[in-house]
């Protein structure tokens, strides 16, 4: 397994959408830049909004990563999805905490909003990015589902800032709701990562098997399954 | 196996000319159908429509007026031109993301005609919005509270935005071969509308009337001249705009001819001059008009009169004497005296002369025996005028009321409150801090008045006995109620409730 | 009978590789196949005869129109049916809305017609009971069906078809001789394939390609000729043959160059092929 692993990580690394990526990504530290070469004409708080411009550009590209157009080719593999999946989050989530580290030091320290609080916003919004390509893929036949998880994704988040206050996400520091919102950012990441993990195995269509029965588990060669039935 | 596979009668074997044209609007069809079926798009749709139902009857507090109605049909649209956008964009890369270019590029139907149905197909999207925009416009104008007019190029806007956001999704598809291309766009304009580059929202004309639209934050609504907000430009800017970014498209997937190159300039000309026109700065007609309506509105008004009290009003708000006429009646049954046959003048002033986003407050008249309307009605601007009504009644003019703080507020409040359905709701409504102890600010159309816990107790008390014995001893009572300096305890041993404790004292 | 098309000096290279080389052919209606080893320049040629991309140097005409022109390759295209190699779907359409897709990029306007068309092209090849379905819930064979359907709606005059049996099981392969065979009639069908079987069963003309030239235009039985005398049996591989195998019977089926006396074998279309292929020292 461990080998596997080892193995598998260069061509893991190929299959990424490291382009996708880098216009994401590329995209938040263009802003940061800017901010940074123009500091004197912003505010407090475009800051913050270019933090959470950076992560939402950054984060629909994450919808892509899990994309993999060779799906239907290595499901069949002994290298287990989860394994393979795992392996691109792995290879995804240091990249991913440099680029951010870099856009939270490009804005000046002067202006930067609490960054354990907006850190912890962008992880969620990563994890739900990743969530929901994994449970698209998970539900779906398709093997690249990404642009409609972008699009699906996008329109959410355009519509999250309209929420009711109870339940509001995007406030401002200086709002009273601020750790209020940050209770339901931390579980927004914590459902996200739950969802995740629970996605990550590759999909058994036919559940006649009771369900969390691994596919191991099926007697070969088209016989009665198990206890199945 | 049936015989098909013989020469069957065919649609269009040799193109007559036209079928191009008709082959574009059959696929431009196609893709609309697929477009108003993706996910997003009936979600967008979905909550478009919801939020139409829920808002809509609360626009302005059930009295809309139309000038402001129009506008505020332009932001729902911006969500399906978000969801349409992105689904056309991946339309358009749709043949290219599964290998089919290779197939449809022998085909008869030219990139460049594809390009064009695929911005077409976005119409049928935008008239389902001009469906809802009519809709949503016409529960507002239909109802018989509803006054001024609205105008079709602020309800052209939606429409607009929709077809603009397909032409810019096509655009983008052209130039990046990338479904990621379209999301990305959208957080960037996100950012920029949101973050950074709001042009400065103070002025009223310049560079904000560029964004698609042009949203106002208004505090009242004025006369519709008076509005002047360059409406037909920005319609003939946006479907301008919709051209030139479908003809770019058009042009980027290998269109050529000296009529598209035409057309493409054409385009270009009429955004520009548009663009332009619009951005130019208010004229100097429209300031002096505004100035006039604020300063010296008697000079645009039209008067009416009812019983013993004349109503002046802006032509639009004419409509609404009767529901004002009713609210005067009202107070006036109550009171005692000679204050019964006492004309009276409403007349109606704005405070216009900024405009829409304008903030002024309108000073008191020192006119004896006139009071001040607003343009707006219903909910708390009801009790209001009953309070600056009885407030007159009561002092003999508005400008007497300013620093009112003895026992005569005790019976301006009675008279403006006890006639209504449910006085302590309304009482509440009318107190800037929505309470119904303790001293707060009363709201009138000009300035407010102010109730120390002691008026408020008395009142309270007055308000839970039958009104018919509160009213009786009133009219009894009105010259030592109405007296200068009487005090609250007086008034409330006058009218037979408990004193507060406390003597009469503002701030 | 003039030819449906007629090409002549036909040439394209791709960088260093010369993919078409002076090709110069006439088709007439009826199937004709195209064989020829991977790299022979097959698809090109289909690729260059369906207006998909410019020869660099020669000219043809299609139907009489001439597609070096935009109008001349307009009025070819309608005319053109094609079906590409491995082609690409639109996984959320159904069968009936990929054909109509394609129906409507073939300038078939008049929406009642064309839906009629639709339904009886697929009717043809056998998918009525699937129409409504999603594509990507189809089969393969089924996907190559509809695909074949989207390459024959609109009666095009001349069926360009790159590998089309190819995946498909030996049912369904005969199914798609049907298909196919049905389709040539009364039109010029262009077919390419490494299954010698099809064309031996379908094709009443053959050419064989290899390094961007045609090495033989004839027909079927031409090709089987050309090994007439050079296929013999034996009970041991012959050194001198070119390929050679055991058989089911025991006995080694040889083809090349006969020693003297040999037990000639009757010939099949495919040792015609190799030896055509051999002949022109061209690895097959």
């Amino acid at each position: 397994m461990r080998l596997t692993a080892r193995e598998s990580l260069v061509p893991v690394l190929r299959t990424l959408p490291w382009r996708a990526l880098a216009a994401g990504g590329g995209l938040g530290l263009l802003l940061a830049g800017l901010l940074r070469w123009a500091t004197g004409e912003f505010g407090g708080w475009p800051a913050l909004t270019l933090l959470r411009t950076a992560a939402l550009a950054y984060a629909l590209t994450l919808t892509f990563v899990l994309d993999d157009p060779a799906r239907h080719t290595v499901s069949t593999v002994p290298t287990r999805r989860a394994l393979r999946t795992g392996l691109r989050l792995v290879l995804v989530t240091p990249a991913t905490a440099l680029w951010w580290m870099a856009v939270v030091l490009l804005v000046p320290s002067s202006l930067r909003p609490p960054v354990a609080d907006v850190t912890l916003e962008a992880a969620a919004a990563c994890a739900v990015a990743l969530a929901a390509g994994a449970l698209a893929t998970r539900l779906t036949d398709e093997p690249r589902p990404g642009p409609s998880v972008a699009a699906a994704y996008l329109l959410t988040a355009v519509l999250t800032p309209l929420l009711p206050h109870r339940w509001a996400l995007f406030v401002w520091p200086a709002d009273k709701g601020w750790e209020a919102a940050h209770e339901r950012w931390a579980w927004v990441l914590v459902g996200a990562l739950v969802a995740l993990a629970l996605c990550m195995r590759e999909p058994i269509r036919r559940r006649r098997a009771p369900i969390g029965r691994r596919p191991g588990t099926f007697a070969p060669s088209g016989g009665t399954p198990s206890g199945g039935v | 196996m049936s015989a098909v596979l013989e020469r069957t009668p065919v649609a269009a074997r040799t193109g007559p000319p036209g079928a191009s044209w008709a082959a574009v609007l059959a696929l431009a069809l196609f893709e609309a159908r697929r477009l108003l079926l993706r996910i997003p798009v009936l979600a967008a749709f979905a909550l478009y429509v919801t939020w139409i139902v829920w808002r809509t009857p609360l626009l302005e507090n059930g009295y809309p007026v139309l000038q402001d109605a129009d506008r505020a049909t332009q932001s729902g649209p911006l969500l399906i031109g978000l969801a349409v956008l992105v689904c056309v964009n991946q339309a358009v890369l749709r043949s290219r993301r599964r290998d089919t270019e290779r197939h449809f590029a022998v085909l008869v139907l030219r990139p460049w005609q594809r390009t064009a149905a695929h911005a077409l197909s976005a119409a049928p999207s935008a008239l389902l919005v001009a469906v809802c925009v009519g809709a949503q416009y016409g529960w507002s104008a239909l109802r018989p509270d509803a006054v001024g007019s609205g105008s079709p190029a602020e309800l052209l806007v939606g429409p607009l935005t929709v077809l603009l956001a397909a032409a810019f999704g096509v655009l983008l598809a052209r130039l990046f071969a990338s479904v990621l291309a379209a999301p990305l766009t959208i957080v960037l304009l996100l950012f920029l509308s949101f973050g950074v580059a709001v042009p400065d929202a103070s002025e009223e004309r310049g560079v904000r009337w560029l964004l698609p639209v042009v949203s106002e934050n208004a505090q009242q609504a004025i006369p519709s001249q008076l509005i002047d907000r360059p409406a037909a430009w920005h319609a003939l800017y946006l479907l301008g705009l919709v051209l030139t970014l479908t003809l770019l498209a058009v042009l980027a997937s290998g269109g050529r001819g000296r009529l598209l190159l035409g057309t493409v300039a054409g385009a270009l000309a009429l955004t520009l001059t548009s663009g332009i026109t619009q951005t130019a700065t208010l004229p100097d007609a429209t300031t002096a008009a505004r100035a006039r309506a604020t300063d010296a509105p008697q000079k645009e008004q039209t008067c009416v009169r009812r019983g013993g009290t004349t109503y002046c009003a802006f032509p639009e708000w004419m409509p609404r004497v009767g529901t004002w006429a009713s609210v005067v009646d009202h107070v006036r049954s109550l009171t005692g005296g000679t204050v019964r046959e006492r004309p009276l003048l409403v007349r109606q002033r704005v405070y216009a002369t900024g405009g829409l986003t304008a903030d002024g407050a309108i000073d008191p008249s020192a006119t004896p025996g006139q009071v001040t309307v607003g343009t707006g009605w219903g909910g708390p601007r009801v009790p209001e005028f009953s309070a600056a009504v009885a407030s007159v009644l009561v002092a003999g003019s508005e400008r007497a009321t300013v620093g009112v703080c003895d026992g005569r507020m005790v019976t301006t409040m009675w008279l403006a409150l006890s006639w209504q359905p449910d006085p302590v709701k309304s009482l509440r409504a009318v107190r800037l801090d929505d309470s119904v102890t303790g001293s707060a600010i009363v709201l009138t159309p000009t300035n407010p008045l102010q109730m120390t816990a002691g008026q408020t107790y008395v009142v309270r008390q007055l308000l839970g006995k039958p009104r018919e014995s509160v009213a009786a001893k009133v009219k009894a009572h009105w010259a030592e109620l109405t007296a200068p300096n009487v005090t609250s305890a007086q008034a409330a041993e006058l009218l037979g409730v408990k004193a507060p404790k406390e003597a009469d004292k503002c701030d | 009978m003039t030819p449906t098309v007629s090409a002549s000096g036909l040439s394209l290279r791709y960088g260093g590789t010369r993919a078409l080389d002076d090709v110069s052919l006439r088709l007439s209606p009826g199937v004709t196949g195209l064989l020829g080893p991977n790299g022979a320049g097959k698809t090109t040629l289909l690729r260059v005869l369906a207006t998909s991309v410019p020869a660099d140097s020669g000219a043809f005409t299609v139907l009489g129109h001439d597609p070096g022109t935009p109008a001349g390759r307009q009025e070819a295209r309608r005319r053109l049916g094609y079906l590409p190699q491995t082609p690409g779907f639109h996984p959320d359409f159904t069968a009936f809305e990929f054909v109509d897709y394609v129906a409507i990029l073939k300038e078939m306007t008049d929406r009642a017609v064309r839906h009629r068309e639709v339904r009886a092209v697929l009717d043809g090849v056998d998918l009525s009971d699937v129409r409504g379905k999603r594509v990507k819930k189809l089969s393969g064979g089924m996907r190559q069906r509809v695909a074949l359907a989207a390459a024959l709606i609109g009666d095009p005059g001349f069926l360009v078809l790159d590998e089309p049996t190819v995946g498909l099981d030996p049912e369904q392969r005969m199914r798609f001789r049907e298909l196919i065979a049905q389709a040539g009639e009364g039109r010029t069908v262009l077919l390419s394939t490494h299954q010698t079987e099809d064309v031996a069963m379908l094709c009443h003309r053959v050419l064989v390609m290899a390094g961007g030239r045609i090495l033989f235009d004839g027909t079927p039985a031409e090709l089987t000729a050309r090994a007439a005398g050079r296929v013999w049996s034996s009970t041991e591989r012959d050194p001198g043959a070119k390929a050679g195998w055991r058989t089911g019977t025991g006995s080694f089926r040889n083809v090349g160059s006969p020693p003297a006396g040999a037990e000639l074998l009757e010939p099949t279309l495919e040792d015609g092929y190799l030896l055509t292929l051999d002949d022109a020292e061209v690895p097959a």
